[in-house]
């Protein structure tokens, strides 16, 4: 268990990557409403993991575990994200990614997804960009995979917590209510197949395009 | 373990064992000023009508006909279309494209899409219907050279149970491809992969299908595609009653794309929706009148 304080600092909500500046487009379902509690929250929350995260971040994650070309991931990633603001998000996060782990996780891996992305013939993407330092630093699928989707969690519930707002009790019994979706999320990684990378939720993925054009916002995306 | 090719990211083209009930062909040039089919195979349950001329821009219309009238069990359609250099051609189907119980297995359209420099597609098919227990797979590869101009609308809606329940279909998986293709080499530009199944998820809630019962999407690649295009896009689709979202693409060799997403609790809604938005770029690009597919 050597990797466990890298894995712990670089899933922290405290590591810089702007993860405060976005909601994933839950930002669109409190404009519209619809969430506005602990329990709405959770709800969609619940959604977004097992309904999208899985089908994105979560399946890059596992082919890049399994050896598949970081800058083909990149690419189908890119052409993927189909909300603007979500694949620009996963840009921005991921290239602060990048960046710190360039300066606190160095390694050949890191360097060569870096040049690529220098190059111009890779993007940068968020999940990975975690993968590539995770693998590095020996942590094995698993445990990286349920820690870069708990870490996205975190996020969104301090966010929500902030935005909506919810009491910082109510956020922590979010966060225990959402170990089961993370779980299920793993389980469902395992399964899925290439066919199944970059599935869409409809009604996610339209409140995240409305999401640009939405007049009163806190978050980027 | 994936290949590292590029081809490792299409699902592979209908499995070899698997029986192919119809098969489609059609190659379209320009010949004095109008675009005709320079090619046509077709053979089993999949063909074309005699080709129409909506108005006097050159565009050439054919629509698919499935003689068979569904998709059923195993079976597997397969349908390779080159627009070239400079035509331009709009590809519609007769009726809905329906698909009945499907026990044990699954029915299968494999689209294969090219389009030449300076050529033109709209793809405009009728809805899909899915009924109870079936599954269905559409996996569509569309190659656009950078100054080709792509147009696609697809409705899927959820069909039909005796209790009259809706998704009762195991699965429905739109999986749509867009790459550049120039001198250069191919890039993938877009993957729009939509996957329904009601038995494993539970589709008809937030986050899914929040609560609506049709979707619609719309998808324009061109070079003349800009933020400006996306936002009056997103205005004319207000006007409707369904909940639709528009965004851009990323650019590639200077050409992007938009995507149009919609729910709704009607066919008829979703068709005006974006029959309004490509009457828009019917109008601004080619000076032609907006659809009326109903007439034939």
């Amino acid at each position: 268990m050597q990797y466990q304080l890298a894995l712990q600092q670089l899933t922290d909500s405290a590591l810089p990557t702007g993860a405060f500046a976005h909601s994933l487009g839950f930002e669109s379902y409190i404009h519209r409403e619809l969430v506005g509690d602990e329990v709405t929250f959770g709800n969609w929350l619940h959604a977004f993991i097992t309904q999208q995260l899985v089908y994105s971040d979560g399946l890059a994650l596992r082919f890049l575990f399994e050896g598949v070309d970081v800058g083909l991931l990149d690419g189908v990633l890119s052409a993927q994200l189909l909300a603007r603001e979500v694949r620009e998000a996963s840009l921005k996060m991921g290239g602060r990614l990048l960046e710190i782990g360039g300066e606190v996780f160095p390694s050949g891996e890191l360097e060569a997804y870096r040049g690529l992305v220098r190059a111009g013939l890779a993007s940068g993407h968020q999940p990975l960009a975690f993968g590539v330092i995770a693998r590095s630093l020996g942590v094995p699928f698993e445990a990286a995979l349920s820690a870069y989707l708990f870490a996205t969690v975190t996020s969104l519930t301090q966010n929500a917590v902030r935005a909506i707002p919810l009491g910082q009790n109510a956020g922590q019994r979010v966060l225990r209510q959402a170990h089961d979706a993370v779980a299920t999320a793993v389980d469902d990684v395992a399964q899925l197949c290439w066919d199944d990378f970059g599935a869409v939720s409809p009604g996610l993925e339209i409140s995240q395009m409305r999401h640009e054009r939405q007049r009163a916002r806190m978050f980027m995306s | 373990m994936i290949r590292l090719k590029s081809a490792a990211i299409s699902p592979g083209a209908a499995s070899a064992e698997r029986a192919v009930r119809g098969r489609l062909e059609l190659g379209v040039s320009v010949r004095g000023g109008r675009s005709v089919a320079s090619r046509q195979f077709h053979e089993g349950a999949l063909r074309v009508l005699r080709p129409h001329y909506l108005d006097g821009s050159g565009q050439v219309c054919y629509v698919m006909v499935n003689p068979g009238g569904a998709y059923l069990g195993a079976d597997v359609f397969l349908i390779d279309v080159e627009v070239e250099a400079g035509a331009e051609l709009l590809l519609t189907t007769q009726s809905a494209t329906k698909v009945y119980r499907t026990p044990g297995a699954f029915a299968e359209q494999g689209m294969n899409i090219k389009l030449g420099e300076g050529s033109r597609l709209e793809l405009m098919p009728d809805q899909l219907i899915a009924y109870r227990e079936a599954s269905y797979r559409q996996n569509s590869r569309i190659s656009v050279h950078p100054t080709s101009s792509l147009v696609m609308a697809e409705v899927v809606t959820p069909g039909w149970s005796p209790d009259g329940a809706t998704f009762k279909y195991e699965e429905v998986r739109l999986r749509n491809e867009i790459w550049i293709e120039d001198g250069n080499g191919a890039n993938l530009l877009a993957l729009d992969n939509l996957r329904i199944l009601p038995p494993v998820n539970d589709v008809t809630g937030m986050g899914f299908m929040e609560g609506f019962s049709h979707l619609g999407s719309l998808v324009v690649v061109d070079s003349r595609v800009d933020q400006g295009l996306a936002d009056e896009l997103d205005r004319i689709v207000r006007e409707f009653d369904a909940y639709t979202g528009v965004s851009l693409t990323m650019t590639i060799a200077g050409t992007t794309g938009i995507v149009l997403r919609s729910l709704s609790n009607s066919t008829e809604e979703l068709n005006n929706l974006l029959g309004a938005c490509t009457g828009v770029l019917r109008e601004r690009w080619y000076g032609q009148a907006p659809l009326n597919l109903r007439k034939y």
